[in-house]
């Protein structure tokens, strides 16, 4: 955990927009809407987080897309040990769910 | 290249022939993990999916269906994991009527520091506990300038 990473995190607004990146890829958009924060803030704080190699960008069409770098934090060997547990809940759930994964399905 | 492993495992109530599917088929595996998925399930074939942004990129090293799938796994632009470096095993064995999947994640790069291994959830958790001590310059939370309207 590096100077810049522990820093990064010291702020609630930041913790917050990780824990939203987590779920999925956001643009800056709508990561200030679901804070009480105005979008400037929210680019400042993301540009705190990049330069910590928390988050990373994604360009996706026209859109920049923020994303959680899966090795930013403490260890990518912790980061695969929560991935790997949490995925096959996922494929358990995709297999379990009925509709066979066939052609032209 | 000796590194770290992390394994996992899950019964599904599934055959074998069915859940070794959701590895080798795009259209399978990206109803639970990825967005895109480029497979092409032979050996040196590729293995390319983006899990939620993170470009995984890889290729399909040995395949033995419905039992076993070895796959290279790295992402793109990674420092520290990129494509080819460490090693993904998915065994498939009946199990009751089902399927026990066991998953070898191997040759990851050792933590840098023993100590300082914790994961996302517990991190964030011990941190939000924590009294902010020292917070430094902060750019966000610019003043209200109401004034300005």
């Amino acid at each position: 955990m590096s100077e810049a990473a522990f820093h990064a995190l010291a702020e609630p607004h930041r913790r917050g927009i990780l824990r939203l990146l987590r779920g999925q890829p956001r643009s800056v958009n709508e990561i200030a809407e679901q804070f009480d924060i105005t979008q400037q803030a929210v680019s400042q704080h993301l540009k705190v987080l990049r330069d910590a190699g928390l988050v990373a960008v994604r360009p996706q069409g026209q859109r920049r897309l923020y994303i959680v770098r899966p090795e930013g934090l403490a260890g990518l060997r912790d980061f695969l040990a929560e991935f790997w547990p949490d995925n096959l809940q996922r494929l358990k759930q995709a297999v379990e769910s009925g509709e066979p994964a066939n052609d032209g399905a | 290249m000796a590194g770290e492993t992390v394994t996992a495992t899950v019964h599904i109530d599934a055959p074998p022939e069915r859940v070794y599917e959701y590895f080798t088929r795009p259209e399978a595996i990206v109803r639970w993990m990825g967005d895109y998925a480029v497979l092409e399930p032979e050996p040196g074939g590729q293995f390319t999916v983006d899990v939620k942004g993170a470009p995984v990129r890889g290729r399909f090293l040995h395949l033995d269906p419905p039992h076993c799938l070895l796959i290279s796994w790295g992402y793109a632009g990674s420092d520290r994991l990129p494509p080819g470096t460490s090693t993904l095993q998915v065994r498939f064995t009946a199990e009751g009527s089902g399927t026990r999947v066991i998953l070898e994640h191997r040759d990851l790069p050792p933590a840098e520091r023993a100590g300082h291994a914790s994961g996302w959830t517990h991190y964030l958790a011990r941190l939000a506990m924590a009294p902010t001590g020292n917070p430094g310059p902060d750019p966000g939370m610019p003043a209200p300038d109401a004034a300005q309207l």
